[in-house]
């Protein structure tokens, strides 16, 4: 009884000891040079939410992004649930990814500087999500995959701890960009503070594996002044280069190749997570028209040498700031989770192809297509 | 919400990985195997010369399976699934069972039970006379396996790796169907599902933590074996003793004077 009694009170202390600790990593928010940071601590609970796994105004699915279309500054509630999916990577190449909205790379989303984001994910790893029913509440994201679901996704479950690290927030990764159970749900504020693209991704260890097997995507933050060709701009898409690692498994699936990924060996190389996408449906302009791609390397492991065949960039912004301006360039050179924001001339009707110039990496499948009509 | 949970990972514990390849099923008699006394390294740190020493213990030869539980509930319906306290378990707790006392068909009997919490599975070996293994004892068993060089650990361990790609838990094995066992003849403790142990979160979490680049940290001694322990570990820390998932079952571990039957 006695013994009893002191484990009790030593819990109690433990209790008390915690809270106390969990005050001091509360803070408050403040401002420097026009940037908020200090966010609330992030809050973990269960629910038993079974809605749609993505939801949001401004989210889309790669190569698309949607304008936004508001004055100044906005909230935005950004729902991005993590869970398992069955997908077509490659001609034949099917593999059970874990992906942020069940696609690879996971869905864009699109805020501008100085917006506040709350953001919610689901860990829904032992759920079957099925994708291609765009949700009651509408959301943009799964009725473009329902209308386009080239990666074929099925539903498939693998129950696995899981996390979400954006590179566009600015806040204490131990509280914000912690790991959740199966069934947890973590939501938490973060603010825009620099304009760019940016990558999100799992930050759960093994983060080569969690990240090779799919959970990755980009946040496009739009500068508050836009960027000075803004009003010239014809066309605006979003590309995003990634590895796989993957090797024949166990039936008709492929499976995550550890030694692959390890000494950086990728099976695939692609552009929006699908070896023939950009080819099987093309990015369209017409001549004389000026192209902006945001481009974003997520990797997991690999450079990329961004080029594109029969173009020059008029302009580049590295990482997508706008201060960060460059002219001229014939190819971008971008490490693992570096971007670039560059635009074009389309010189003549006729193709061009988007390419990683590390050829072996292209003949992995980093190409796409730019089909140009005709000048209007 | 952070507060309570903190303090439950101290005391607990669990799991080990997964997958099934389908080979001949053999009907498993849940029995204890003897662990001798012995050592081993683990992926968390230790003092340099002196890995972790393990007394002698027993083991149950396979995972609990859903026909095991279900004479487990019978006996102590407060386990139930339209029973239990949410305390003790979150909602998906058997959630793929038909109902209470119903595991769906006959076929799934002897498949291993999955979706129990850490209470519950804490409860169902006090009740068969056990405790559940240590992530000590857990290990240690896990590591006796007799490979014939370090390339066939390496490739076992690669695959495992792989495994946690590939996993479908729709699709699982009867227990003992992995073919995979280790040198005393405990099986499954690979390729089948993981499994809950009893200090599943040990005190040394939360200098590890669960953040980029653990992973090399854990790696003692670089090799993939330790590479695949480590996704163990990190995976174990992750839970919390409510949680319950479609591949998270157990088995039952049992002091050497305890009178549960050996083999
Ligand atoms: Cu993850």
């Amino acid at each position: 009884m006695k013994l009893f009694k002191i484990s009790f009170i030593t819990v109690f202390i433990l209790f008390i000891t915690a809270g106390l600790m969990n005050l001091q990593a509360q803070s408050q928010e403040y401002t420097i040079d026009g940037l908020t940071f200090g966010m609330p601590e992030a809050e973990v609970y269960t629910e038993d939410y079974d809605g749609p796994p993505v939801v949001g105004e401004y989210v889309t699915m790669l190569p698309h992004l949607k304008p936004l279309d508001y004055e100044g500054n906005k909230h935005h509630e950004i729902r991005l649930d993590t869970f398992t999916q069955e997908i077509e990577v490659a001609d034949g190449v099917r593999f059970r990814a874990w992906t942020f909205g069940g696609m690879v790379p996971g869905p864009v989303i699109h805020v501008k500087e100085g917006d506040k984001i709350t953001f919610t994910m689901k860990n829904r790893s032992d759920e079957m999500v099925t994708i291609t029913k765009p949700g009651l509440e509408g959301s943009d994201y799964l009725k473009q995959i329902s209308e386009n679901d080239y990666m074929g996704a099925e539903p498939s479950i693998m129950p696995m701890p899981h996390s979400m690290d954006f590179h566009s927030g600015t806040v204490a990764k131990d509280d914000k960009w912690r790991t959740i159970a199966p069934g947890e749900t973590i939501s938490f504020d973060w603010y825009a503070n620099y304009a760019g693209t940016y990558i999100y991704h799992c930050g759960t260890p093994s983060v080569l594996m969690h990240t090779a097997m799919g959970q990755h995507g980009v946040v496009v933050v739009s500068p508050k002044d836009g960027y000075e060709t803004d009003d010239r701009v014809d066309e605006e898409y979003v590309v995003v280069q990634s590895e796989y690692y993957l090797k024949k498994g166990a039936g008709d699936l492929y499976q995550y190749d550890f030694e692959g990924a390890q000494t950086k060996q990728p099976s695939h190389v692609v552009f929006n997570g699908h070896q023939t996408i950009l080819h099987d449906q093309p990015l369209t302009a017409n001549e004389g028209e000026r192209v902006r791609i945001h481009f974003s390397n997520n990797g997991p492991s690999l450079t990329s040498s961004f080029h594109v065949i029969g173009a020059i960039f008029d302009r580049v912004w590295l990482e997508g700031h706008p201060y960060n301006e460059m002219r001229g360039m014939q190819t971008v050179l971008l490490g693992a989770s570096g971007s670039a924001t560059v635009e074009f001339i389309v010189p003549e009707e006729g193709k061009y192809t988007l390419i990683d110039h590390e050829f072996a990496d292209a003949e992995k499948g980093a190409t796409g297509t730019l089909k140009a009509g005709p000048r209007q | 919400m952070k507060l309570p949970f903190n303090t439950y990972h101290k005391v607990a514990a669990v799991l080990g990985f997964l997958l099934a390849i389908q080979l001949p099923v053999v009907q498993a008699q849940n029995q204890a195997i003897a662990i001798p006394e012995g050592s081993f390294h683990s992926v968390l740190p230790e003092v340099v010369g002196e890995p972790h020493q393990v007394e002698p213990f027993k083991i149950d030869e396979t995972a609990v399976t859903n026909e095991d539980y279900l004479e487990f509930l019978k006996e102590n319906p407060e386990w139930q699934r339209s029973s239990i306290s949410p305390l003790f378990a979150g909602s998906d707790y058997l959630r793929h069972w038909e109902y209470d006392l119903n595991p769906g068909s006959d076929e799934i009997m002897d498949r291993p039970v999955t979706r129990v919490s850490w209470y519950a599975a804490n409860s169902y070996c006090e009740w068969n006379g056990g405790r559940l293994p240590t992530l000590n004892e857990w290990e240690y068993a896990a590591q006796a396996m007799d490979f014939d060089s370090n390339l066939e650990a390496n490739r076992f361990s690669s695959e495992l790796i792989g495994w946690y790609s590939a996993v479908d838990t729709k699709i699982k094995s009867d227990v003992g169907s992995t073919g995979i066992e280790n040198r005393y003849g405990v099986k499954d403790l690979f390729g089948l599902i993981m499994e809950w142990v009893e200090d599943f979160n040990p005190p040394i979490a939360d200098d590890i933590s669960l953040d980029c680049g653990t992973v090399g940290r854990m790696q003692g001694d670089a090799s993939v074996y330790s590479y695949a322990m480590s996704i163990r570990y990190i995976t174990r820390m992750s839970f919390k003793p409510t949680s319950s998932t479609g591949m998270l079952g157990f088995r039952c571990a049992y002091d050497m004077n305890s009178n549960k039957m050996e083999i």
